[in-house]
């Protein structure tokens, strides 16, 4: 029943979180059951699906089954289920079901139930789907989505530093080394042409002869290494067991530690075998194996102790999956159950006992034997199991170690080294093995507890112990019919094919690995005792560079690092970011000068013989653009100088043919020095000189090349005819546009679409303007604090002055050039500058209370009505055109065939220019009553 | 000889240019708002230009006598217009932040002397 | 006659313009908190107008997915010589998205931020036109005065709320993108010397006839536009001035800004990629050799300031500035699948900043005095419900698996794996993956469990529509990843699209010829010439 195999994934990653979630919301005695339950439920519902599916497996069959996701990627929720993944699956939820229960006892009152199981069922789920993904990108997927949760399971007590560092360890090793190995999965992927084992794991031939099978091989395996432990990526692990025990037991011990060295038996086929592979897995693996097993005989905490123990023997899985022959890998599969179930037992009763005397520290504990006897006696046996003592299962699959190393040391230059390092290697195994036994519950009495009288945790406590144990003993005794057949499988998918003749027994007679054993035994006991009398294995403290030293000062120098070097550019000064945009225009511009295009010359076309008022009008720039960068420090002078280059601007305009744009000019020039002076009015007069030589120097430099590069392209355009669209406007401004003046009519017919947004532009600067200052009042002093004077009093006199005059005459001006602009130089925006700066002027002269009557209409909102009318008035005659299913702005007369309205013409363009004048209006005013509302004297 | 108007017009915008960057870099709001209105003539004067340079044609149809390109100058029309709105949304803001931050120094720097208040 | 359904392409522009015009008519609260009716109504009215909008955007994107160009010609003027809207699928993903994004900041705002200032929702609808605006229009000068309407209602809308920090911050992003306005002008300007055109499909059409000195003149232009583009787009070294700003502006503002580098980054897609792309002749690929090593840079310095922050908003507002390199990257790459990445990189990337930027907000003001500084602080009101948010953001953001981060860049590994500089896009986005890790776990962690009970803890939970609205946004991530397969399809449609130039000249400029349009004649200045 393929189809239910996604259901063992997703029954714990949707059902078991949600539910767990929800029920673990309040926290009662009740709850906390319930929520156990409700995980133990949700695991045992996945174990029993697996089970349905074993005989399928059992009978050699592959089973398959999922959905596509994002297939064009090559993702999809494919998901598989052969020897290997069931064995995976299976210990996963099994040993998922006696952590559940153990867990439930373990938790302490004040330890949030629902957080813990609804981030263990995540874990769990995570960990089906590596087990159980047929598509690699999948098999990603759930890989990191074990990092994450198993970064939120170690940092369960996230009040504990240990446990933050820890969790932010776990995941920096484990889910780095899972980008690295995403990025080798890909190069894979795109080398077998698919991300599906199912098609994958007969084209070994093909890959492995792939130019980019080492550099592929490579970045897998180190994805393996920093989830499995090894070398030297090991020393994350220790640091882990920060984590609740259950925790410990579970993912470092039974299941994600083990999801490395899975991905190596899931790819075997595919990437195992070569040299490479052989070299690299195997001498890491071996070296993992002595490296931890000889570090663990020095630990005092018991959870590191079993820590290194587990980095031991996974390395000694990893070397035995590095080994060619096909019986190194039914031993690798052996030996990956033998440790599951002895190992977890251990970390259970590292926890029963810190659970029961409040510390896991060797040098504390001792004589527990008289208060824990069962417990003693369980840990005990596993114990034995892990030292390889006889009748236990890890004596076993420790045999099938040794007679692999002396099997597999020809594939070494120095090979002998290999089963003496083995050796070597069982010799710490024994020796810390004892010393967790001797040291806990022998060797004297306890010495300084924090309970001072520790007793047997509840039955249920023990019971999955005990149930772990009585395997290890069972599996020790009659291997064959045990866990035989599902080694067997597994051993077959992992390889390909079934493996040759082998059988698992005890006795296999006299041999050299029963003789390393005995070595192992004895050398053990003798190195363990050795230790503890000659020098006191107590007082024994490491130091020196440790993996996890290097990593966290790597880190911590990153984040140093960043801290320094991010101010250096990000340092908060406008200047230099202006510097920095205005400098890389001209680099670029010089770049582009340097791309091998012919250098750029003077054009042919006939330029045009200067006048003398043109060479006045140059000078005048000139002198006043020069009068400005020199004495811009005088603000008044500054503001005249800049009326002053406006003014040739204008001039230019008006000489070259462009009347529109000298009139526009001319009036945003006159209000903009009304905005200029009236805001000066409430600045410092001066402006100080504080720019160092430097700085002076670098400006200089970047404003002439701009300002050359910019003169320079303008003379290379000046100097070529051009070819254009603009033939267009000439020959419809007339008859389509309704008007003589080609840009008028561009701005408010052809290209009208611009001029609605200048014009909205317009009014959200005005309204902007208002929301800055609204309500805002500056209490001016006649000098600031560095006794520079502040306002200065003539301008009032003058504006009064001017307004008599000026506002009659500028109403009627702009009436007269608000109409002409159709067919003359003109238009609404004019218009509305002029009645603007004329009202403005008016209302100035009337004195600021005026104007406070005027601005307290509302907070401004007078002028956001204007303006609100003025786009309104411009958007209604856009969509009018709707009506006659025209598109925007479409004026009438660009289309005679409008029945009735031949006369529309002249209206809409007119009509629309009326919102562009009214706008203006509401916007300028807007603008400088709110200023003048600001400046206003406070009312005494 | 006589420089032809190209001429002048072409320095005249480089040289308007790098005033209004050099006024752009000072380190008070005020010479940097008179920087950005400096620079947006020099700016308009330029897109005007890249229709090229034409006396006594004036972009009105039917007069008979040759036109200057009218698109640079519509485009220079609505340039001005929001070259206007900016800047006097952009001099009010320096108003505020003065007031707000007790200096006009463009990064807010405190000054040495307290300046007046709100 | 064209019926109501002919007119769509130019309603996300009238819309928002329309509310912003109604809204400014019925004037506002008047700066203080008094007289609150009106700001509720005009929530509502914001709100309503933006779900339509939405409705309108999705409208859009089913008619684009059929692969078809929606050409709008304003004034019913021909192209080139009048201003055209052009939707295609590009454009209509944009659309769905600035709503997508607008919708819950609306929301979110209505909640309290609205009132602390004046006009809000009239200039957050004038901002919704500009962005709109900006992705439909195929003419450049009219990008650029969209560019302008976006601008300076963001500038109103960055310093909303005010205080001294905002405002000095505010001079900065004014100052800056005024100069970058006078750039894009010079930039707009040469390019019509030189092809005499500003429509866009024209332009692509004109440029690779623009052949020797001229060419190099014409790539000047083209530089120009970069820095502009690459400015807004906070292209590195251009994006420092990107973090002050978005820390500094109110969360749902920043939030509405998650859109906001997109526009630069849009425009260069546009520009550099399609115009000046490998058919521009003497032009061709210009910007290719800059911009990859540019995004690289970018992704980099980014992550490096999000390692330094030390506030929230810092973080994230640098996390949106390291996910603008990731996607600059896969666009530097100039082939349509790694585009096809692109863009489904930069929805995710908008989505999942937007809602960090709320998120952010909502955490902070559970943290009492501490507030946003990533520091030890009483435990937050809402432990279980702002941890897992912030997991899901920060694990998208990260590039972890399922979430569509990890899919956008694994489509970009796929895309890259051909090309020459594999190896440096490759490190580069997964040692950015790896110290964004770094950064967000000790973040993370720091928040939620380096707690100091020591601290009163008086914080309440945050209010159903402010959670609602965040979670909205995340909630569309998520959704990118189950439905990423569809999604994938459209980008790489998309993509193709974008390269199809016959294609989208023969659209535009139908009457003149299409991909043969000759639009451009000498110019004498005596009218009714002739070619």
């Amino acid at each position: 029943m393929p189809n239910l195999l996604p259901l063992v994934v997703l029954l714990p990653l949707i059902l078991g979180t949600s539910l767990c979630f929800w029920a673990g919301r309040v926290d009662s005695p009740a709850r906390r059951r319930l929520v156990a339950w409700l995980a133990a439920a949700v695991t045992g519902a996945a174990f029993v699906l697996l089970l349905s599916m074993a005989p399928a497996v059992f009978d050699g069959k592959t089973l398959l089954g999922g959905v596509q996701w994002v297939p064009a990627i090559g993702l999809n929720a494919y998901f598989r289920l052969d020897g290997l993944a069931l064995m995976f699956g299976l210990l996963i939820s099994g040993v998922g079901l006696l952590i559940i229960l153990y867990a439930a006892y373990y938790l302490h009152h004040d330890d949030p139930a629902g957080k813990f199981f609804t981030q263990l069922m995540l874990f769990m789920a995570a960990m089906l789907g590596v087990a159980l993904s047929d598509n690699l990108l999948l098999l990603v997927v759930f890989w990191e989505l074990t990092s994450v949760s198993s970064f939120l399971l170690v940092g369960y007590w996230g009040h504990r530093a240990d446990a933050r560092a820890g969790a932010r360890m776990a995941l920096a090793v484990t889910g780095g080394g899972g980008l690295v190995m995403l990025a080798g999965i890909v190069l894979l992927g795109q080398i077998a042409g698919t991300y599906e084992l199912s098609q994958m794991l007969h084209r070994g031939a093909e890959i492995k002869a792939h130019a980019l099978y080492p550099l592929t091989l490579m970045l897998i395996l180190v994805g393996c290494f920093t989830k499995s432990a090894q070398l030297p990526f090991h020393f994350w692990l220790p640091e882990a067991m920060a984590a609740p025990t259950p925790v410990s037991a579970y993912l470092h011990s039974a299941t994600m530690v083990k999801a490395g060295i899975f991905l190596l038996a899931r790819l075997y086929p595919v990437l195992g075998g070569t040299d490479l592979f052989e070299a690299v897995v195997s001498t890491v693996g071996l070296s993992t194996m002595v490296f931890g097993a000889y570090v663990a005989v020095f630990r005092h905490d018991i959870k590191s102790l079993l820590a290194y123990s587990t980095i031991s023997h996974l390395g000694l899985i990893v070397f035995l999956i590095g080994l060619p022959s096909p019986l190194s890998a039914v031993a690798a599969i052996f030996h990956i159950l033998n440790h599951a179930t002895f190992k977890a037992s251990l970390f259970m009763t590292a926890g029963i006992i810190d659970h029961e005397t409040g510390t896991r520290d060797i040098r504390k504990l001792g004589g527990l034997f008289r208060y824990l006897p069962w417990t003693a006696t369980l840990a005990m046996i596993a114990a034995a199991s892990m030292a390889g003592l006889p009748l236990a299962n890890g004596f076993l699959s420790k045999e099938m170690f040794f007679a692999a190393a002396l099997e597999g040391q020809q594939n070494f230059a120095f090979g002998v080294l290999v089963p003496m390092a083995a050796t070597f290697g069982g010799i710490c195994s024994v020796a810390y093995s004892l010393r967790f036994i001797h040291d806990v519950f022998f060797n004297g009495e306890p010495r300084n507890l924090a309970n001072k009288h520790p007793h047997e945790p509840p039955m249920f406590m023990k019971a999955p112990v005990a149930l772990l144990v009585v395997t290890c003993i069972a599996v020790g005794v009659m291997p064959a019919i045990t866990f035989g057949p599902m080694v067997y499988v597994a051993a077959t998918a992992m390889i390909g094919a079934p493996p040759p003749e082998y059988h698992l027994a005890i006795w296999h007679g006299f041999n050299l690995p029963l003789l390393m054993s005995a070595i192992a035994l004895l050398g053990g006991v003798f190195f363990y005792f050795a230790l503890q009398n000659k020098f006191n294995l107590h007082l024994h403290h490491p130091r020196g560079w440790t993996g996890r030293l290097v990593f966290t000062r790597s880190v911590d120098g990153l984040f140093a690092f960043a801290s320094r070097f991010v101010p250096l550019l990000e340092n908060g000064s406008l200047q230099r970011y202006v510097a920095w945009m205005l400098g890389s225009a001209v680099l670029l511009g010089l770049w582009a000068w340097t791309q091998g295009g012919a250098p750029p010359v003077s054009g042919k076309r006939a330029l045009l013989a200067a006048d003398v008022p043109a060479l006045v009008a140059w000078a005048l720039l000139l002198l006043a653009g020069a009068a400005l960068v020199l004495g811009h420090h005088d603000r008044f002078r500054a503001v005249i100088l800049v009326g002053v280059v406006g003014l040739v601007t204008s001039l230019t305009f008006l000489a070259l043919s462009a009347p529109d744009l000298a009139l526009t000019q001319l009036s945003v020039e006159v209000v903009s020095t009304v905005l200029l002076l009236m805001g000066l009015a409430l600045l410092p007069r001066t402006t100080p000189r504080e720019s160092s030589g430097g700085r002076l120097w670098r400006d200089a430099v970047l404003s002439l090349a701009g300002g050359g590069g910019l003169a320079w392209i303008t003379w290379l355009m000046l100097t070529r005819d051009h070819d254009s669209i603009s033939w267009f406007f000439l020959e419809n401004t007339l008859p389509k546009g309704g008007g003589a003046n080609a840009v008028n009519v561009i701005l408010v017919d052809f290209r009208g679409y611009d001029t609605f947004g200048e014009i909205t532009v317009l009014g959200i600067a005005a309204v902007g303007v208002l929301a800055l200052l609204s309500g805002w009042r500056v209490r001016k002093p006649t000098q600031d604090g560095a006794g520079r004077d502040w306002s200065f009093k003539t301008q009032p006199l003058m504006l009064r002055m001017a307004a008599r005059l000026v506002l009659p005459l500028a109403l009627v001006a702009s009436v007269y050039i608000y109409w002409r602009g159709h067919n003359l130089p003109g238009g609404g925006f004019i218009a509305g500058l002029v009645t603007g700066v004329a009202l403005v002027l008016q209302y100035m002269a009337q004195g600021q209370s005026r104007a406070d009557n005027i601005l307290h209409a509302g907070d401004g909102r007078r002028y956001t009505r204007w303006i609100g009318s003025g786009l309104g008035i411009a958007w209604l005659t856009g969509v009018g055109a709707f009506l006659w299913g025209r598109p925007f702005l479409t004026s009438a007369t660009g289309h005679p065939s409008v029945p009735v309205f031949g006369e529309l013409g002249l209206a809409t363009a007119a009509l629309f220019d009326l919102g562009v004048y009214i706008t203006v209006v509401g916007a300028t005013m807007l603008m400088l009553s709110v200023l003048g509302a600001a400046s206003k004297e406070p009312s005494r | 000889m006589m420089p032809s108007m190209e001429f002048l017009v072409a320095t005249g915008i480089g040289w308007i240019a790098a005033c209004g960057i050099w006024l752009m870099l000072r380190g008070r709001t005020f010479p940097v708002v008179l920087g950005l209105t400096v620079l947006g003539y020099a700016v308009n004067v330029f897109i005007f230009a890249m229709g090229r340079l034409w006396s006594n044609a004036p972009p009105i149809v039917g007069s008979g006598q040759p036109i200057a390109d009218p698109l640079p100058q519509a485009l220079v029309l609505t340039a001005i217009v929001i070259g206007f709105a900016t800047t006097g949304f952009v001099i009010e803001l320096a108003l505020r932040s003065r007031y707000e931050s007790d200096t006009d120094h463009v990064d807010g720097e405190p000054e040495d002397q307290p300046g007046p208040t709100t | 006659m064209m019926g109501l359904l002919d007119q769509l392409p130019v309603m996300p522009v009238l819309l928002p313009s329309l509310t912003a015009i109604v809204l400014l008519l019925i004037g506002d609260h008047g700066g203080g908190e008094h007289n609150l009716r009106k700001l509720v109504l005009s929530s509502h009215i914001s709100i309503v107008s933006a779900l339509i909008g939405l409705v309108i955007a999705i409208q859009l994107m089913v008619q684009a997915s059929d692969g078809d160009l929606m050409v709008y010609r304003m004034g019913e003027w021909p192209a080139p010589f009048g201003i055209v809207l052009v939707v295609d699928r590009l454009s209509a993903m944009m659309l769905v998205l600035t709503s997508l994004v607008a919708l819950p900041v609306l929301l979110y705002a209505s909640g309290g931020w609205s009132g602390h200032g004046r006009y809000f929702h009239a200039l957050f609808q004038f901002q919704l036109m500009g962005l709109n605006g900006a992705f439909v229009t195929g003419d450049l000068f009219n990008l650029f005065v969209f560019f302008e309407v976006l601008l300076i209602a963001s500038y109103v809308l960055m310093m909303h709320g005010l205080g001294r920090e905002r405002l000095r911050v505010g001079v900065h992003y004014v100052v800056l993108n005024l100069s970058a306005s006078a750039l894009f002008l010079i930039g707009v300007a040469l390019l019509y010397a030189l092809t005499g055109t500003l429509n866009m499909a024209d332009l692509a059409l004109r440029v690779p006839l623009v052949t020797g000195p001229d060419a190099v003149v014409l790539q000047v232009a083209a530089l120009l536009l970069l820095v502009v583009f690459g400015f807004k787009a906070a292209l590195a070294p251009l994006s420092v001035w990107l973090p002050a700003t978005y820390a500094a502006s109110s969360a749902p503002v920043a939030a509405l800004f998650a859109i906001m580098t997109k526009v630069g980054v849009y425009a260069i897609w546009r520009v550099h990629g399609v115009i000046f792309g490998d058919t521009a002749g003497a032009s061709a690929n210009l910007v290719e050799p800059l911009l990859l090593p540019l995004a690289v840079a970018t992704s980099v310095l980014a992550v490096l300031g999000a390692l330094s922050a030390q506030t929230l908003p810092r973080l994230v507002a640098w996390l949106t500035v390291a996910s603008v390199g990731t996607l600059l990257i896969a666009l530097g790459l100039f082939e349509a699948p790694a585009w096809s990445a692109a863009m489904y990189y930069m929805a995710h990337s908008t989505l999942t900043g937007a809602g960090l930027f709320l998120l952010i907000e909502l955490v902070a003001a559970q943290r009492g005095e501490v507030g946003s500084r990533i520091e030890p602080a009483s435990p937050v009101a809402q432990p279980a419900l702002m941890g897992m948010m912030l997991l899901l953001a920060a694990a998208s953001s990260i590039g972890l698996p399922p979430l569509p981060g990890f899919i956008g860049k694994l489509m970009l590994l796929q895309a890259s794996s051909g090309h020459a500089q594999v190896v440096m896009v490759w490190a580069a986005v997964l040692l950015v993956g790896f110290a964004t890790m770094l950064g967000l776990a000790r973040a993370g962690s720091t928040l939620f469990w380096h707690v100091r009970s020591d601290l009163p803890s008086g914080a309440s939970g945050a209010s159903a529509p402010l959670v609602a609205a965040t979670g909205a946004l995340l909630a569309l991530s998520v959704a990118m990843s189950i439905f990423a397969a569809p999604l994938q399809r459209y980008t790489q449609a998309a993509a193709a699209q974008l390269l199809d130039r016959d294609a989208y000249a023969a659209a535009v400029l139908g009457e003149q010829g299409g991909a043969a349009a000759r639009t451009t004649r000498p110019y004498t200045g005596d009218r009714g010439t002739k070619p």
